[in-house]
């Protein structure tokens, strides 16, 4: 392969169209379709210029266009070579298909500072491209900084308490890793060789600098860069980020910002310290820096998975997902041989794709039906079909399953690990041994879900026992009872979880826990107490007097419900977490770690930052509780009020057929990004080739590894 | 005949000074047009100098006639140049600011000139007791500014940097006392010449000399454990003074500190004393810690921002330290771009409290709405400061920070590598505070309808404390209000300023290739 | 100032004038044998010690007085050469004379040091007008009062006007 380098502005026009795309939707802010409009159009500008390069960039070309000299030597240079084609591309074709979702989702919830939303989005994505197309360290260097901070308005959205301080924990975590660490890598690499420009195959005097000081500036960088792609230690903003609208955690935190800190780590192995070196470069007992990357890895992918088996909200666990999978590719670039290198970077398309598609599919969910726990999904499935029946499939193909996205890549580094294993080092057969161990783990976390959603029902189904409840599982329903009389029944017992009022009542009797919503709801809580009398339904256990639900006239007939309700402008996420059980078991005397992070020791900050929401539900709070409930009021105040999902008082609609394929469920602006994200994913499996990524996987890693291990 | 220039723009801001007061006798309001006639004429002499030096080399007047050795010379060259551009800038944009939201005395304009004057010649003198001269002049200006305030609170402040300035000049005039008795001589060129040749740079007197030096400059710098003067100083005084001086009165004390150590110790006597050399270091090391984390704990902005100056002049003083040529090109990179920076920031806070009455971080909240450009700004300055490309802060970050990574791999001293991590890590330190004003200012999360009761309520609270301060000193430093503008909205002009420091900051991040075509031959020879 | 010492057997005889300092290497011996040296570190130290320790603000003035006063001391006797003339060159006059360059620098001094006296001064009389003391401890507990200064925990700067002095080298 010859490269063949051209002097051309397409990869800053990439950059570019989106930073110009950002100053218009701020300046027509007015105007919120043309706004979107923008959005669309750099969207899809920004997906032609790289496209357009990619036919040339597979015959071997690299466009390369220098901006300025920003230091003496080190230009600001951004050139699309394969590897930063195969970032680029993935992330500009992916951002068409959320800034759809992106108008579904907040349109859908009617959220506040949209136009800043769009606006960090498409910096965001400017940023992206720029890391994709850094030209050396210095410049990716000044992208991952202006990413960190173009996210953060994203993260700190909401304005709420929690949301800030997610956001500030993001920016300590991204900023620890790229403004010190980074630098303090990147400033150690120029010491030593006088060059930061990234060279296909290792910059060559590292070869010969100091071993240790080579050391530590690998490490410095690949941790540095491995913060952004929730390598262990460092992974708790991840989790936390996951307060961010659902678009964001989808294309930023499973596509954007975690893989520029993959794509980070795989320019310095490929591009600054070269496969070889990082190899080579020995430690005591049999490690090298590559395998101590590759362990790193295995460690962190197998105990994300271990904590996502026990996150009841969906996005926690996919976020956790999110933390095991890129570390697939940080332990795949670790492993020093063509396989391991093609799967590792074979995976990056392949995560995003699986986890947009599970991003969104959680994000609609929440749209739709306000449901964010696992433990309030069951017998969703007959409500969402498109929706479950996407997330089954991506979630399949996060196990591996052939025939999607997953297991090309996996295939791949399972082949590497081995033969590595065989000819270089055993160490490499723990690795291999955790790779299997993370398949496992992978059904093992999101087989419930579709368990739950598929083959449960809201009356009848068995409790997670990895969650939140006695090993062996408990019977018990989700569903509302519609009156009190069945108090005594199974029914009555899982009370509680219905309407969402009644989530909140219920809250009055668990004070420890979820007093602080309650304070907040000043106006329709008040009289709580009051109206647990009348307004309830069959309450919690320890109420076990409840009097005479029966006066409840909730809604118990299927329109009520059906519809999703768009006027809310509550993220239910920032509450604690709702058990399915408020009452009897044992467990909710101690409450289980399991919600933590958005569970008791946030719920009073969650309290406060909605009061101001919340307040306005006061009004139809008190309406509500003065018995003037209209069915309308009843319903508008379940989803208003409540911050909890689960199914509607008598159960999901069930959607058939026809309905379904109409996309009753939803909005198409959520269903179309959703099932084009798993198209995307199933063809990845099928036709890697055809996609074009696996050849342009298989071009860089050609390029950049010596004869002896090349291509087999 | 440019080098008629320099004494120029000395004299004539020091001789214009007069005129605000004089005429004052018989026009109202005389004070704005000479001083912004004045600094004009200064901008574009230190344009027509700053051309000179950078495309035909360094110059020096000789004043009166006399030569050098005895008498006073007056040097341009590419440091002094640099300074004494920045200098003139943002003393022009401080006039802006002033004008639009007070003072606008004629006394306030007399003093004005004068610490302009004494900056001027701060960064063109070439002669040791010279540089004392200018210093106190800049100081006292200050100190006269610091009390425009006509409060209690503000004279207190002002005695306590008076009684510190003073104390300092005075360590510096010891050492310049001891450095002249081992060699004879005040100029610093013929200094650093007789250094080697009558006492060599392990002569006590010469070692003594420059240690007094060293504190006496630090108490003016208000480096960590001597900066105590520095947040009275700042908060007390009125917003466009804090923005004058924290822009550059301590910048022109470190200028200062660069142009004694390297044109007349030079960087062989650090090399001779490496106790000294040390001693230096830490006192950086901590300053950057001690001062990030101080300005952590702050909730009035101005103090916050006046312990970030701690913070960001360690930093200077660490690329003094480490004696390597990037880490001096850093260092002096730094220290313009930490002017411009503080100029925008202090301007930017001091609009903010003319317009809403933000003084503390909390009476931000969710100002952005309101004042999207002010605050934008500010973000994008506060963002600069930590060091966030493209910028001149993060030019300057890069370069100390591969200086002293570079003396460290080199030496190896314990001091040399912690220092390097101090200074890596440093963008974490300052993000802690940035990050605070940013978060208020954009996700407070308050409605602005509430928001405004709510400063409105802090206002008053707060407004005890500054009130009957802030009231005075508009009453006779003004001859006017202070607040002219309306409430809730911010002043146009100054705005347009502040905007375009922040993009001249940002701008300024891809001209690293030209700092350092353009300093070169200080640095080279410098290190020769 | 005028409290020049006599009789000290000057030695850092340099001849300015001429333009070629001598007695190089020699300072060492100068310090040794001269009182008013030690006059000079003598007043030095008195002075700081009153602007630090102290309380009442007209008195730091006056160490600060003080203080400026042992430094034109230092550079006075450093003009002083045994037996030198006072540097008014006559015509045909013959030297030695003693060095005129500190003098000059001295005179300086003055005008700095009496304008900051005076400044400081002003600062003071207006400190008093508002709170009627001049005690530093007192005045701080106004101003905490007043809420000028920040009376919270953790918040130094209320490090009173103690500089800290040569502690780093």
């Amino acid at each position: 392969m010859t490269e063949a380098i051209v002097q051309d502005p397409r990869p800053l026009l990439a950059v570019l169209v989106s930073l110009v795309a950002a100053v218009l939707v701020v300046a027509s802010y007015r105007s919120p379709n043309v706004r979107e409009g923008w959005t669309i159009l750099a969207a899809v500008a920004k997906f032609a210029i790289v496209a357009s390069m990619l036919p040339r960039v597979l015959e071997g070309t690299v466009f390369e266009w220098t901006v300025v000299e920003i230091l003496p030597d080190i230009a600001f240079v951004l050139r699309a070579d394969a590897l930063g084609m195969l970032f680029a591309f993935l992330a500009s074709g992916l951002w068409i298909v959320t800034s759809f979702y992106s108008i579904g989702y907040m349109r859908g919830l009617d959220e506040a500072n949209q136009t800043r939303y769009f606006a960090a989005f498409a910096v965001s994505l400017s940023a992206t491209m720029g890391i994709a197309f850094a030209g050396n360290l210095v410049t990716i260097f000044v992208f991952y900084e202006l990413l960190s901070i173009a996210t953060y308005p994203l993260v700190a959205h909401d304005e709420t308490p929690e949301a800030r301080s997610a956001g500030r924990k993001y920016l300590a975590y991204t900023m620890f890793g790229g403004g010190v660490l980074v630098l303090a890598g990147t400033v150690m690499v120029y010491w030593l060789t006088g060059t930061v420009a990234f060279t296909a195959g290792g910059i060559e005097e590292l070869a010969s600098a100091d071993p240790g000081l080579a050391m530590l500036a690998f490490f410095l960088l690949a941790v540095g860069f491995g913060v952004k792609a929730g390598i262990m230690p460092l992974h708790q903003w991840l989790p936390e980020a996951m307060v961010a609208p659902t678009p964001v955690s989808g294309l930023l935190h499973a596509v954007a910002v975690v893989k520029s800190g993959a794509f980070g780590v795989s320019r310095v192995v490929l591009d600054v310290f070269g496969p070889e070196l990082v190899f080579d470069l020995s430690l005591p007992f049999g490690f090298s820096a590559g395998l101590v990357l590759s362990t790193i890895g295995a460690i962190t992918l197998t105990a994300a998975s271990l904590i996502a088996l026990r996150k009841d909200h969906l996005k926690q666990r996919l976020a956790y997902s999110t933390v095991s999978q890129l570390s697939y590719i940080v332990l795949g670039l670790g492993l020093f041989g063509w396989y391991g290198l093609v799967g590792a970077l074979l995976h990056i398309p392949a995560h995003a794709f699986m986890k947009l598609t599970l991003f969104f599919c959680a994000g609609n969910l929440h749209v739709s039906t306000h449901t964010d726990y696992i433990s309030e999904m069951a017998g969703i499935g007959k409500r969402m079909p498109l929706t479950m029946g996407a997330f089954t499939v991506a979630s399949l193909g996060m196990a591996g399953i052939p025939l999607l996205a997953g297991f090309v890549s996996k295939y791949y580094m399972l082949i590497g690990g081995i033969r590595m294993g065989a000819e270089l080092t055993p160490v490499a057969y723990y690795l291999v041994g955790a790779l299997l161990l993370s398949g496992v783990l992978n059904v093992a976390y999101f087989w419930p879900v579709i368990y739950t959603a598929f083959f449960e029902a809201e009356d009848d189904h068995d409790a997670k026992p990895l969650v939140d409840f006695p090993m062996g599982g408990e019977r018990r329903s989700t569903l509302a009872a519609t009156d009190g009389g069945r108090a005594g029944d199974d029914a009555a017992t899982d009370g509680g979880r219905t309407g969402d009022d009644e989530v909140d009542e219920s809250d009055d009797d668990e004070p420890d826990v979820e007093d602080v919503v309650e304070s907040a709801e000043v106006g329709s809580d008040a009289d709580a107490d009051g109206a647990d009398a009348e307004d309830t339904d069959p309450e919690i256990p320890e109420d076990s007097d409840i009097p005479d639900a029966e006066t409840d006239d909730l809604p118990t007939d299927e329109e009520g419900v059906v519809r999703p309700d768009f006027d809310t402008s509550d993220r239910d996420f920032s509450e604690p977490a709702e058990r399915v059980d408020t009452g009897d078991y044992a467990v909710d005397a101690s409450p289980s770690d399991a919600d933590v992070p958005f569970g008791v020791g946030r719920g009073g900050a969650g309290s406060t930052g909605s009061s101001d929401v919340e307040s306005d539900d006061d009004g139809e709070g008190d309406i509500d509780d003065d018995g003037t409930v209209s069915d309308h009021d009843a319903r508008h105040a379940d989803h208003d009020d409540a911050h909890h999902g689960g199914p509607p008082p008598g159960g999901w609609e069930h959607l058939r057929g026809l309905a379904a394929l109409r996309g009753r469920e939803s909005t198409w602006f959520t269903l179309a990004p959703i099932l084009t994200a798993m198209s995307l994913a199933v063809l990845l499996g099928v036709i890697p080739y055809e996609m074009g990524f696996l050849e342009l996987i298989e071009l860089i890693v050609d390029t950049r590894l010596p004869e002896e291990v090349a291509r087999p | 005949m440019t080098d008629v220039l320099l004494p120029l723009s000395i004299a004539v801001p020091i001789v214009a000074a007069t005129l605000p007061l004089a005429l004052g006798l018989r026009y109202e309001d005389v004070g704005w047009p000479v001083a912004a006639v004045t600094t004009l004429g200064l901008v574009g002499s230190a344009a027509a100098v700053a051309l000179e030096v950078y495309t035909a080399g360094p110059f020096d007047h000789e004043l009166g006639g006399y030569a050098p050795p005895i008498g006073i010379e007056l040097v341009a060259d590419e440091l002094s140049a640099a300074v004494f551009l920045l200098v003139t800038l943002v003393s022009a944009a401080t006039l802006v600011l002033s004008r639009a939201i007070g003072p606008r005395g004629n006394a306030f304009h007399s003093a004005y000139l004068l610490l302009t004057g004494g900056l001027v010649g701060v960064s063109l003198t070439g002669d040791l007791f010279n540089l004392f001269v200018f210093l106190e002049i800049v100081g006292l200006t200050t100190y006269a500014l610091i009390a425009a305030d006509r409060s209690g609170a503000s004279a207190y402040a002002s005695l306590k940097y008076l009684v510190v300035g003073t104390v300092g000049a005075s360590l510096y005039l010891v050492g310049v006392g001891y450095v002249f008795l081992a060699t004879g001589t005040l100029n610093m060129a013929d200094v650093s010449v007789q250094i080697v040749e009558q006492a060599g740079y392990t002569d006590p007197l010469i070692r003594a000399g420059y240690a007094f030096i060293v504190v006496g400059f630090a108490l003016k710098i208000a480096l960590f454990p001597v900066h105590s003067w520095q947040p009275d100083a700042y908060q007390r005084a009125p917003d466009s003074v804090t923005t004058l001086v924290a822009a550059l009165v301590s910048t022109a004390s470190a200028y200062a500190l660069i142009r004694v150590t390297y044109s007349v110790f030079t960087v062989d006597f650090l090399a001779a004393n490496d106790a000294i050399t040390t001693g230096v270091l830490l006192v950086a090391g901590v300053s950057i810690l001690a001062g990030s984390g101080l300005a952590v704990m702050q909730s009035d902005l101005k103090r916050m921002f006046a312990y970030s100056s701690v913070a960001q002049f360690g930093m200077v003083a660490a690329a003094v330290g480490i004696a390597d040529e990037t880490a001096l090109l850093g260092g002096v990179v730094h220290l313009v771009g930490h002017g411009l920076m503080k100029f925008g920031l202090f301007c930017g806070l001091a609009l903010l409290a003319a317009g809403y009455g933000a003084r503390r971080v909390e009476d931000l909240a969710s100002l952005a709405r309101d004042a999207p450009f002010a605050s934008g700004a500010l973000a994008v300055l506060g963002l600069s400061l930590v060091g966030i490309p493209p910028s001149v802060g993060f030019l300057g970050k890069w370069y100390v920070s591969l200086g002293a990574v570079r003396s460290a791999g080199a030496t190896g001293g314990v001091v040399g590598i912690a220092l390097a991590a101090v200074i890596l890590a440093s963008t974490l330190f300052t993000l802690a505070y940035v990050a605070r004003v940013i978060e208020q200012l954009y996700f407070a999360g308050v409605d602005r309808g509430d928001a405004e009761r709510g400063v409105a309520d802090h206002g008053d609270a707060g407004g005890h404390a500054d009130g009957p301060a802030r009231d005075a000193g508009d009453a006779v430093a003004d001859g006017g209000s202070g607040d002219a503008t309306a409430p809730g909205t911010v002043p146009t002009a100054p705005l347009v300023v502040l905007v375009a420091a922040a993009l001249v900051v940002v701008g300024l991040g891809f001209a690293g290739a030209g700092f350092e075509s353009l300093l070169d031959p200080y640095l080279s020879e410098v290190f020769a | 100032m005028t409290a020049l010492p006599a009789g000290s057997a000057a030695h850092a005889a340099f001849d300015v004038l001429a333009g070629s300092p001598v007695a190089a290497g020699t300072a060492l011996d100068v310090l040794g044998t001269r009182h008013a040296y030690v006059t000079f570190a003598l007043l030095l130290c008195i002075g700081l010690y009153m602007m630090i320790a102290n309380p009442n603000l007209v008195k730091k003035v006056i160490g600060l007085n003080l203080f400026q006063t042992a430094i034109f001391l230092l550079f006075i006797a450093s003009a002083y050469v045994e037996g030198g003339a006072i540097p008014i060159v006559y015509s045909g006059g013959e030297g030695p004379y003693v060095s005129p360059l500190p003098h000059v620098i001295v005179l300086t001094a003055i005008v700095v040091g009496v304008s900051l006296t005076a400044v400081a001064l002003a600062l003071c009389i207006r400190i008093y007008d508002e709170y009627g003391t001049l005690r530093v401890d007192t005045l701080r507990e106004l101003l905490r009062e007043e809420g000028s200064l920040p009376a919270g925990p953790g918040l130094p700067g209320g490090e009173s006007s103690g500089e800290g002095g040569d502690g780093d080298d």
